[in-house]
Protein backbone atom coordinates (compact mmCIF):
# COMPACT_ATOMS: atom_id res chain seq x y z
CA UNK A 1 0.00 0.00 0.00
CA UNK A 2 1.38 3.35 -1.24
CA UNK A 3 -0.14 4.74 2.40
CA UNK A 4 1.30 2.69 4.12
CA UNK A 5 4.78 3.83 2.92
CA UNK A 6 3.84 7.44 2.97
CA UNK A 7 2.44 7.43 6.65
CA UNK A 8 6.03 5.51 7.78
CA UNK A 9 8.26 7.66 5.70
CA UNK A 10 6.47 10.65 7.12
CA UNK A 11 7.17 9.37 10.77
CA UNK A 12 10.27 7.48 10.19
CA UNK A 13 11.92 10.77 8.45
CA UNK A 14 11.51 12.66 12.00
CA UNK A 15 13.68 9.78 13.31
CA UNK A 16 16.13 9.92 10.42
CA UNK A 17 16.73 13.80 11.10
CA UNK A 18 15.91 14.14 14.74
CA UNK A 19 17.66 17.03 15.54
CA UNK A 20 17.04 19.68 12.00
CA UNK A 21 12.90 18.06 13.28
CA UNK A 22 13.30 19.72 16.46
CA UNK A 23 15.01 22.43 15.33
CA UNK A 24 12.10 23.27 12.86
CA UNK A 25 9.21 22.84 15.73
CA UNK A 26 11.53 25.03 17.91
CA UNK A 27 10.89 27.82 15.41
CA UNK A 28 6.94 26.85 14.46
CA UNK A 29 6.30 26.66 18.31
CA UNK A 30 8.00 30.19 18.60
CA UNK A 31 6.25 31.28 15.73
CA UNK A 32 2.71 30.64 17.35
CA UNK A 33 3.48 31.31 20.53
CA UNK A 34 4.28 34.94 18.69
CA UNK A 35 0.65 34.66 16.65
CA UNK A 36 -1.52 33.50 19.72
CA UNK A 37 0.12 35.76 22.01
CA UNK A 38 -0.82 38.72 19.39
CA UNK A 39 -4.30 37.60 19.41
CA UNK A 40 -5.00 37.02 23.28
CA UNK A 41 -3.09 40.37 23.89
CA UNK A 42 -5.50 42.18 21.73
CA UNK A 43 -8.50 40.17 22.96
CA UNK A 44 -7.00 41.48 26.57
CA UNK A 45 -6.76 45.06 25.84
CA UNK A 46 -9.71 44.80 24.26
CA UNK A 47 -11.37 43.69 27.12
CA UNK A 48 -9.72 46.02 29.52
CA UNK A 49 -11.10 49.36 27.56
CA UNK A 50 -14.30 47.40 27.38
CA UNK A 51 -14.66 48.04 31.26
CA UNK A 52 -13.89 51.46 30.78
CA UNK A 53 -17.24 51.72 29.49
CA UNK A 54 -20.58 51.66 31.66
CA UNK A 55 -21.98 48.72 31.87
CA UNK A 56 -24.62 50.13 29.91
CA UNK A 57 -24.60 52.94 27.22
CA UNK A 58 -27.65 54.92 28.08
CA UNK A 59 -30.30 55.30 30.69
CA UNK A 60 -34.19 56.67 30.04
CA UNK A 61 -35.74 58.33 32.70
CA UNK A 62 -39.27 58.30 32.71
CA UNK A 63 -42.10 60.45 34.12
CA UNK A 64 -42.78 60.04 37.76
CA UNK A 65 -46.66 59.37 36.34
CA UNK A 66 -46.07 56.61 34.29
CA UNK A 67 -48.31 54.07 34.93
CA UNK A 68 -46.88 50.28 34.97
CA UNK A 69 -49.16 50.43 31.28
CA UNK A 70 -47.02 52.93 30.32
CA UNK A 71 -44.14 51.82 31.23
CA UNK A 72 -44.69 47.95 29.65
CA UNK A 73 -45.87 49.53 26.53
CA UNK A 74 -42.25 51.83 26.29
CA UNK A 75 -40.23 48.59 27.47
CA UNK A 76 -41.84 46.62 24.11
CA UNK A 77 -40.88 49.45 22.00
CA UNK A 78 -37.50 49.82 23.40
CA UNK A 79 -36.87 46.02 23.17
CA UNK A 80 -37.85 45.83 19.57
CA UNK A 81 -35.51 48.60 18.41
CA UNK A 82 -32.78 46.63 16.12
CA UNK A 83 -29.28 46.31 17.51
CA UNK A 84 -30.76 46.06 21.53
CA UNK A 85 -28.22 43.68 23.41
CA UNK A 86 -29.86 44.27 26.65
CA UNK A 87 -32.41 46.64 28.38
CA UNK A 88 -33.14 46.54 32.01
CA UNK A 89 -35.90 48.08 33.44
CA UNK A 90 -34.90 50.15 37.41
CA UNK A 91 -38.21 51.29 39.58
CA UNK A 92 -38.19 53.97 41.70
CA UNK A 93 -37.30 51.75 44.41
CA UNK A 94 -34.10 50.29 42.89
CA UNK A 95 -32.77 54.04 41.82
CA UNK A 96 -33.16 54.27 45.86
CA UNK A 97 -30.91 51.00 46.29
CA UNK A 98 -28.73 51.90 44.33
CA UNK A 99 -28.39 55.62 45.59
CA UNK A 100 -28.34 54.04 49.09
CA UNK A 101 -25.11 51.87 48.09
CA UNK A 102 -23.32 54.59 46.06
CA UNK A 103 -23.54 57.27 48.64
CA UNK A 104 -24.33 55.01 51.80
CA UNK A 105 -27.47 57.58 52.55
CA UNK A 106 -30.93 56.36 52.46
CA UNK A 107 -32.95 58.79 49.99
CA UNK A 108 -35.87 58.73 51.86
CA UNK A 109 -34.37 59.45 55.23
CA UNK A 110 -33.69 63.22 53.87
CA UNK A 111 -36.73 63.63 51.86
CA UNK A 112 -40.22 62.07 52.28
CA UNK A 113 -40.65 61.48 48.96
CA UNK A 114 -38.53 59.06 46.73
CA UNK A 115 -37.79 61.69 44.39
CA UNK A 116 -35.23 59.09 42.14
CA UNK A 117 -37.40 58.14 38.62
CA UNK A 118 -37.82 55.04 37.22
CA UNK A 119 -35.82 54.11 34.10
CA UNK A 120 -34.42 51.79 31.67
CA UNK A 121 -30.95 51.00 31.28
CA UNK A 122 -29.83 50.07 27.30
CA UNK A 123 -26.95 48.37 25.66
CA UNK A 124 -26.09 48.12 21.97
CA UNK A 125 -24.83 45.47 19.81
CA UNK A 126 -21.14 46.05 19.56
CA UNK A 127 -22.34 46.64 15.87
CA UNK A 128 -24.78 48.83 15.79
CA UNK A 129 -22.79 50.68 18.59
CA UNK A 130 -21.90 54.07 16.62
CA UNK A 131 -22.75 57.83 18.22
CA UNK A 132 -24.93 58.12 15.07
CA UNK A 133 -26.64 55.59 15.88
CA UNK A 134 -27.03 55.74 19.31
CA UNK A 135 -28.51 59.45 18.26
CA UNK A 136 -30.89 58.81 15.70
CA UNK A 137 -32.55 55.81 18.58
CA UNK A 138 -32.38 58.88 21.36
CA UNK A 139 -34.35 61.14 18.92
CA UNK A 140 -36.95 58.74 18.53
CA UNK A 141 -37.21 57.87 22.33
CA UNK A 142 -37.77 61.28 23.22
CA UNK A 143 -40.70 61.33 21.21
CA UNK A 144 -42.20 59.04 23.04
CA UNK A 145 -44.58 60.04 25.86
CA UNK A 146 -43.84 59.59 29.24
CA UNK A 147 -40.11 59.49 28.97
CA UNK A 148 -38.47 62.67 30.87
CA UNK A 149 -34.74 62.46 30.15
CA UNK A 150 -32.51 60.50 28.33
CA UNK A 151 -28.44 60.17 30.27
CA UNK A 152 -25.98 59.46 27.38
CA UNK A 153 -22.48 60.42 27.94
CA UNK A 154 -21.63 61.19 24.69
CA UNK A 155 -17.89 62.11 25.20
CA UNK A 156 -16.61 59.48 27.26
CA UNK A 157 -18.60 57.07 24.66
CA UNK A 158 -16.81 58.50 21.40
CA UNK A 159 -13.67 58.58 23.51
CA UNK A 160 -13.80 54.61 23.83
CA UNK A 161 -15.40 53.58 20.27
CA UNK A 162 -11.98 55.74 19.17
CA UNK A 163 -9.47 54.10 21.34
CA UNK A 164 -11.12 50.42 20.56
CA UNK A 165 -10.99 50.88 16.35
CA UNK A 166 -7.24 52.10 17.15
CA UNK A 167 -6.42 49.11 18.80
CA UNK A 168 -8.53 46.79 15.75
CA UNK A 169 -6.40 48.88 13.47
CA UNK A 170 -3.28 48.56 15.04
CA UNK A 171 -3.76 44.82 16.06
CA UNK A 172 -4.93 43.84 12.37
CA UNK A 173 -1.69 44.97 11.07
CA UNK A 174 0.64 43.89 13.73
CA UNK A 175 -0.67 40.56 14.00
CA UNK A 176 -0.78 40.22 9.94
CA UNK A 177 3.25 41.62 10.83
CA UNK A 178 3.45 38.56 12.91
CA UNK A 179 2.03 35.96 10.68
CA UNK A 180 4.26 37.19 7.73
CA UNK A 181 7.56 37.67 10.08
CA UNK A 182 6.67 33.66 11.08
CA UNK A 183 6.08 32.21 7.62
CA UNK A 184 9.33 33.43 6.99
CA UNK A 185 11.03 31.77 9.84
CA UNK A 186 9.54 29.14 9.25
CA UNK A 187 10.31 28.73 6.04
CA UNK A 188 13.71 28.97 6.35
CA UNK A 189 13.91 26.32 8.97
CA UNK A 190 11.82 24.08 7.02
CA UNK A 191 14.28 24.91 3.93
CA UNK A 192 17.48 23.96 5.54
CA UNK A 193 15.01 20.77 7.27
CA UNK A 194 14.87 19.55 3.72
CA UNK A 195 17.83 20.86 2.29
CA UNK A 196 19.59 18.10 4.52
CA UNK A 197 17.17 15.53 2.96
CA UNK A 198 18.38 16.42 -0.51
CA UNK A 199 19.98 12.98 -1.45
CA UNK A 200 16.91 11.26 -0.39
CA UNK A 201 14.98 12.75 -2.57
CA UNK A 202 16.67 12.68 -5.83
CA UNK A 203 17.92 8.84 -5.08
CA UNK A 204 13.79 8.12 -4.62
CA UNK A 205 12.99 9.94 -7.65
CA UNK A 206 15.96 7.89 -10.03
CA UNK A 207 14.19 5.12 -8.51
CA UNK A 208 11.29 6.18 -9.91
CA UNK A 209 8.89 7.61 -7.38
CA UNK A 210 6.36 10.14 -8.84
CA UNK A 211 6.61 13.73 -7.29
CA UNK A 212 3.39 12.53 -5.45
CA UNK A 213 5.26 9.66 -3.72
CA UNK A 214 7.88 12.55 -2.85
CA UNK A 215 6.10 15.13 -1.66
CA UNK A 216 3.18 13.30 0.24
CA UNK A 217 5.43 12.26 3.12
CA UNK A 218 7.29 15.71 3.76
CA UNK A 219 3.55 17.02 3.44
CA UNK A 220 2.24 14.14 6.45
CA UNK A 221 5.83 14.91 8.44
CA UNK A 222 5.01 19.04 8.13
CA UNK A 223 1.84 18.34 9.96
CA UNK A 224 2.99 16.45 12.69
CA UNK A 225 5.72 19.05 13.19
CA UNK A 226 3.26 22.05 12.95
CA UNK A 227 0.73 19.98 15.28
CA UNK A 228 3.54 19.39 18.03
CA UNK A 229 4.69 23.05 17.66
CA UNK A 230 0.71 24.14 17.85
CA UNK A 231 0.51 22.18 20.93
CA UNK A 232 3.77 23.10 22.66
CA UNK A 233 2.63 26.98 22.07
CA UNK A 234 -0.38 26.13 23.55
CA UNK A 235 1.09 24.88 26.57
CA UNK A 236 4.02 27.63 27.21
CA UNK A 237 0.69 30.65 26.46
CA UNK A 238 -1.11 28.46 28.95
CA UNK A 239 1.89 28.21 31.46
CA UNK A 240 2.33 31.59 31.53
CA UNK A 241 -1.25 32.71 32.02
CA UNK A 242 -1.36 30.38 34.89
CA UNK A 243 2.24 31.90 36.25
CA UNK A 244 0.86 35.36 35.84
CA UNK A 245 -2.14 34.05 37.95
CA UNK A 246 -0.15 32.24 40.49
CA UNK A 247 2.42 35.36 41.09
CA UNK A 248 -0.39 37.66 41.41
CA UNK A 249 0.63 39.61 38.56
CA UNK A 250 -2.34 40.15 36.50
CA UNK A 251 -5.55 37.64 36.32
CA UNK A 252 -6.06 38.04 32.52
CA UNK A 253 -9.64 38.28 31.94
CA UNK A 254 -8.83 36.68 28.37
CA UNK A 255 -7.26 33.50 28.38
CA UNK A 256 -6.40 30.86 25.59
CA UNK A 257 -7.67 28.00 28.01
CA UNK A 258 -11.04 30.19 27.49
CA UNK A 259 -11.19 30.10 23.70
CA UNK A 260 -11.06 26.68 22.39
CA UNK A 261 -11.46 28.83 18.86
CA UNK A 262 -8.42 29.96 19.48
CA UNK A 263 -6.60 26.84 20.47
CA UNK A 264 -8.10 25.38 17.01
CA UNK A 265 -6.84 28.16 15.80
CA UNK A 266 -2.93 27.86 16.91
CA UNK A 267 -2.73 24.20 16.02
CA UNK A 268 -4.47 24.69 12.76
CA UNK A 269 -2.42 27.48 12.00
CA UNK A 270 0.53 25.55 12.94
CA UNK A 271 -0.37 22.58 10.55
CA UNK A 272 -1.22 24.28 7.61
CA UNK A 273 1.99 26.66 8.34
CA UNK A 274 4.44 23.64 8.33
CA UNK A 275 3.03 21.24 5.64
CA UNK A 276 2.29 23.71 3.36
CA UNK A 277 5.54 25.23 3.96
CA UNK A 278 7.06 21.58 3.75
CA UNK A 279 5.29 21.05 0.16
CA UNK A 280 6.48 23.95 -0.94
CA UNK A 281 10.09 23.36 -0.07
CA UNK A 282 9.96 20.42 -1.66
CA UNK A 283 8.23 21.22 -5.27
CA UNK A 284 10.98 23.80 -5.27
CA UNK A 285 13.73 21.42 -4.62
CA UNK A 286 11.95 18.99 -6.86
CA UNK A 287 12.48 21.99 -10.04
CA UNK A 288 16.51 20.86 -9.72
CA UNK A 289 16.23 16.96 -9.35
CA UNK A 290 15.13 15.13 -13.06
CA UNK B 1 12.28 -0.87 -26.59
CA UNK B 2 14.82 1.73 -26.80
CA UNK B 3 15.93 3.97 -29.85
CA UNK B 4 18.63 6.55 -30.03
CA UNK B 5 17.60 8.78 -33.29
CA UNK B 6 20.45 11.33 -34.68
CA UNK B 7 21.54 12.15 -30.48
CA UNK B 8 23.75 15.35 -29.54
CA UNK B 9 24.24 15.71 -26.17
CA UNK B 10 26.50 19.04 -25.53
CA UNK B 11 27.52 19.88 -22.09
CA UNK B 12 28.67 23.34 -20.79
CA UNK B 13 32.75 21.83 -20.78
CA UNK B 14 32.23 20.82 -24.28
CA UNK B 15 29.82 18.09 -26.84
CA UNK B 16 29.58 14.41 -25.24
CA UNK B 17 27.82 12.90 -27.90
CA UNK B 18 27.64 13.13 -31.38
CA UNK B 19 25.31 11.74 -34.32
CA UNK B 20 23.91 8.58 -32.18
CA UNK B 21 22.20 6.18 -33.70
CA UNK B 22 21.23 2.67 -32.43
CA UNK B 23 18.79 0.43 -30.92
CA UNK B 24 18.40 -2.23 -28.30
CA UNK B 25 15.47 -5.00 -28.40
CA UNK B 26 14.14 -6.77 -25.99
CA UNK B 27 16.74 -9.34 -23.66
CA UNK B 28 19.70 -8.11 -25.38
CA UNK B 29 22.99 -7.91 -23.63
CA UNK B 30 25.10 -4.81 -24.87
CA UNK B 31 28.19 -3.64 -23.76
CA UNK B 32 29.28 -0.05 -23.77
CA UNK B 33 32.88 -0.21 -24.21
CA UNK B 34 35.44 3.25 -24.34
CA UNK B 35 37.93 4.65 -22.24
CA UNK B 36 36.74 7.82 -19.33
CA UNK B 37 34.72 10.46 -21.22
CA UNK B 38 34.00 8.55 -24.33
CA UNK B 39 30.19 8.99 -23.11
CA UNK B 40 29.37 5.70 -21.78
CA UNK B 41 27.48 7.48 -18.40
CA UNK B 42 25.88 9.87 -20.91
CA UNK B 43 24.29 7.49 -22.41
CA UNK B 44 23.00 5.25 -19.48
CA UNK B 45 21.92 8.80 -18.17
CA UNK B 46 20.18 9.92 -21.48
CA UNK B 47 17.82 5.96 -21.26
CA UNK B 48 17.50 7.16 -17.60
CA UNK B 49 15.95 10.54 -18.49
CA UNK B 50 18.03 12.04 -16.18
CA UNK B 51 19.52 14.15 -18.91
CA UNK B 52 18.08 15.10 -22.35
CA UNK B 53 19.42 15.56 -25.66
CA UNK B 54 20.07 18.95 -27.27
CA UNK B 55 19.20 17.18 -30.44
CA UNK B 56 18.04 14.21 -31.74
CA UNK B 57 15.58 12.01 -29.85
CA UNK B 58 15.99 9.65 -27.55
CA UNK B 59 13.20 6.80 -27.09
CA UNK B 60 12.20 4.89 -24.58
CA UNK B 61 9.35 2.48 -24.24
CA UNK B 62 8.19 4.55 -26.69
CA UNK B 63 8.40 7.82 -24.68
CA UNK B 64 10.06 10.61 -26.20
CA UNK B 65 12.60 12.05 -23.58
CA UNK B 66 12.00 15.53 -24.70
CA UNK B 67 8.14 15.57 -24.74
CA UNK B 68 8.19 13.32 -21.63
CA UNK B 69 6.21 14.54 -18.78
CA UNK B 70 7.40 14.29 -15.25
CA UNK B 71 5.05 11.48 -14.34
CA UNK B 72 6.10 9.76 -18.19
CA UNK B 73 9.58 9.97 -16.58
CA UNK B 74 8.63 8.44 -13.02
CA UNK B 75 6.64 5.65 -14.81
CA UNK B 76 10.12 4.90 -17.71
CA UNK B 77 12.02 4.52 -14.20
CA UNK B 78 9.90 2.01 -12.54
CA UNK B 79 10.27 -0.48 -15.78
CA UNK B 80 14.47 0.71 -15.49
CA UNK B 81 16.85 -0.55 -12.72
CA UNK B 82 19.76 1.10 -12.52
CA UNK B 83 23.49 0.64 -10.80
CA UNK B 84 24.89 3.86 -10.65
CA UNK B 85 28.59 4.60 -11.03
CA UNK B 86 28.39 6.59 -7.62
CA UNK B 87 26.41 3.88 -5.66
CA UNK B 88 23.81 6.27 -4.37
CA UNK B 89 22.51 3.96 -1.49
CA UNK B 90 20.66 5.60 1.20
CA UNK B 91 23.43 5.92 3.80
CA UNK B 92 21.38 5.74 7.15
CA UNK B 93 18.83 3.19 5.77
CA UNK B 94 20.03 -0.71 6.38
CA UNK B 95 20.37 -2.95 3.60
CA UNK B 96 17.22 -4.24 3.71
CA UNK B 97 15.29 -0.79 3.62
CA UNK B 98 17.52 -0.07 0.65
CA UNK B 99 16.78 -3.05 -0.90
CA UNK B 100 13.12 -3.00 -0.76
CA UNK B 101 12.60 1.00 -1.49
CA UNK B 102 11.57 0.69 -5.23
CA UNK B 103 9.04 -2.01 -4.40
CA UNK B 104 8.06 0.31 -1.39
CA UNK B 105 7.33 3.26 -3.95
CA UNK B 106 5.16 1.29 -6.17
CA UNK B 107 3.00 -0.07 -3.59
CA UNK B 108 3.57 -3.34 -2.63
CA UNK B 109 2.19 -5.15 0.39
CA UNK B 110 4.79 -5.40 3.14
CA UNK B 111 4.64 -9.15 3.09
CA UNK B 112 5.33 -9.32 -0.40
CA UNK B 113 8.20 -7.21 0.02
CA UNK B 114 9.74 -9.12 2.54
CA UNK B 115 9.58 -12.05 0.54
CA UNK B 116 11.17 -10.49 -2.60
CA UNK B 117 13.90 -8.86 -0.36
CA UNK B 118 14.74 -12.32 1.28
CA UNK B 119 14.82 -14.04 -2.42
CA UNK B 120 17.01 -11.57 -4.13
CA UNK B 121 19.10 -11.00 -1.05
CA UNK B 122 19.59 -14.83 -1.19
CA UNK B 123 20.23 -14.38 -4.71
CA UNK B 124 23.10 -12.27 -4.69
CA UNK B 125 24.78 -13.97 -1.43
CA UNK B 126 23.94 -10.49 0.90
CA UNK B 127 20.99 -12.05 3.39
CA UNK B 128 23.34 -11.93 5.98
CA UNK B 129 23.95 -8.00 5.37
CA UNK B 130 19.76 -7.27 5.29
CA UNK B 131 20.32 -5.74 9.01
CA UNK B 132 23.78 -4.01 7.97
CA UNK B 133 24.33 0.02 6.70
CA UNK B 134 26.22 0.32 3.32
CA UNK B 135 29.16 1.79 4.85
CA UNK B 136 29.44 -1.25 6.78
CA UNK B 137 30.02 -3.65 3.56
CA UNK B 138 32.41 -4.68 1.04
CA UNK B 139 33.18 -3.08 -2.05
CA UNK B 140 31.49 -6.52 -3.96
CA UNK B 141 29.03 -6.37 -1.14
CA UNK B 142 28.60 -2.84 -2.02
CA UNK B 143 27.96 -3.33 -5.77
CA UNK B 144 25.78 -6.58 -4.93
CA UNK B 145 23.66 -4.50 -3.14
CA UNK B 146 23.02 -2.05 -5.65
CA UNK B 147 22.16 -4.74 -8.07
CA UNK B 148 19.64 -5.84 -5.43
CA UNK B 149 17.90 -2.42 -5.44
CA UNK B 150 18.00 -2.23 -9.01
CA UNK B 151 16.42 -5.47 -10.07
CA UNK B 152 14.22 -6.20 -6.86
CA UNK B 153 10.98 -4.65 -9.24
CA UNK B 154 11.92 -6.89 -12.34
CA UNK B 155 12.56 -4.41 -14.96
CA UNK B 156 12.68 -4.34 -18.64
CA UNK B 157 16.34 -3.24 -18.73
CA UNK B 158 19.03 -3.03 -16.42
CA UNK B 159 21.71 -0.26 -16.63
CA UNK B 160 25.05 -1.43 -14.71
CA UNK B 161 27.62 2.17 -14.65
CA UNK B 162 31.16 0.34 -14.35
CA UNK B 163 30.25 -2.16 -12.16
CA UNK B 164 33.02 -4.08 -11.21
CA UNK B 165 35.21 -1.06 -11.07
CA UNK B 166 37.86 -1.07 -8.11
CA UNK B 167 36.93 -4.98 -7.16
CA UNK B 168 39.30 -7.72 -6.67
CA UNK B 169 38.86 -10.54 -9.22
CA UNK B 170 36.54 -12.98 -6.82
CA UNK B 171 33.79 -10.12 -6.19
CA UNK B 172 34.16 -9.05 -9.68
CA UNK B 173 33.38 -12.28 -10.95
CA UNK B 174 30.06 -12.79 -8.34
CA UNK B 175 28.91 -9.18 -9.43
CA UNK B 176 29.16 -10.43 -13.32
CA UNK B 177 27.30 -14.00 -12.49
CA UNK B 178 24.78 -11.76 -10.93
CA UNK B 179 24.23 -9.36 -13.73
CA UNK B 180 23.96 -12.43 -16.30
CA UNK B 181 21.28 -14.41 -13.62
CA UNK B 182 19.71 -11.33 -14.08
CA UNK B 183 19.80 -11.32 -17.87
CA UNK B 184 18.56 -14.43 -17.98
CA UNK B 185 15.38 -13.91 -16.31
CA UNK B 186 14.52 -11.94 -19.27
CA UNK B 187 16.16 -8.28 -18.30
CA UNK B 188 17.78 -6.68 -21.00
CA UNK B 189 21.62 -5.70 -19.73
CA UNK B 190 23.30 -2.20 -20.80
CA UNK B 191 26.57 -2.23 -19.20
CA UNK B 192 29.36 0.66 -19.45
CA UNK B 193 32.75 -0.56 -18.78
CA UNK B 194 35.82 0.21 -20.16
CA UNK B 195 38.03 -3.04 -18.98
CA UNK B 196 38.04 -5.17 -22.14
CA UNK B 197 38.45 -8.35 -20.20
CA UNK B 198 34.67 -8.07 -19.23
CA UNK B 199 33.74 -8.53 -23.04
CA UNK B 200 35.35 -12.01 -23.15
CA UNK B 201 32.88 -12.99 -20.13
CA UNK B 202 29.56 -13.04 -21.79
CA UNK B 203 28.12 -13.14 -25.25
CA UNK B 204 27.10 -10.07 -26.21
CA UNK B 205 26.72 -6.92 -28.59
CA UNK B 206 29.64 -4.52 -27.84
CA UNK B 207 29.20 -0.63 -29.42
CA UNK B 208 32.66 0.40 -28.58
CA UNK B 209 32.34 4.23 -28.32
CA UNK B 210 35.22 7.36 -28.64
CA UNK B 211 34.63 10.54 -28.01
CA UNK B 212 31.02 10.38 -28.03
CA UNK B 213 30.86 8.22 -30.94
CA UNK B 214 30.19 4.46 -31.80
CA UNK B 215 33.02 3.39 -33.63
CA UNK B 216 31.94 -0.24 -33.47
CA UNK B 217 28.95 -2.14 -32.93
CA UNK B 218 29.52 -6.07 -33.19
CA UNK B 219 28.80 -9.37 -31.79
CA UNK B 220 31.19 -10.77 -30.09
Amino acid sequence: MKLNYIIREGIVGIRRSTMAFMNSVFSVTIALVLVAVGVLFVDNGLEFIGQLQADYDLEIFLENEADAGIKQELATIISEYPGIFRMDYLSKEDAAALYNAEFGEDVLSLLDDNPLPSSFRVTFEETYRSTNYIQAFINSMEALPMVDEIMFKRDLFDRVQGIMKSIYVVAAAAIFLIILSTVFLTSNNLRLMILSRYDFIETVRLLGASDFMVKAPFFLEGGLLGFIGGVFAILIISGFEFALKYFHIIDLPSRIMNHPELMIGTLLFGIALSSLGMLKTVRRMLRFVA
Amino acid sequence: MIQFDRVHLRYDSGISLRDLNFRVDPNEFIYLFGPSGSGKSSILRLIYMELFPNAGEVNVFNINSIRARRQDIAKVRQNIGMVFQVSRLLPDRDVYANIALPLELLGFPSKEVRQKVTHIADELNIRSRLNHYPHELSGGEERRLSLARASINLPDILLVDEPTAHLDEISKKSVMEAICRIHDRGTSVIFATHDDSLLRQHNARVLTLDSGTIIEDRIV
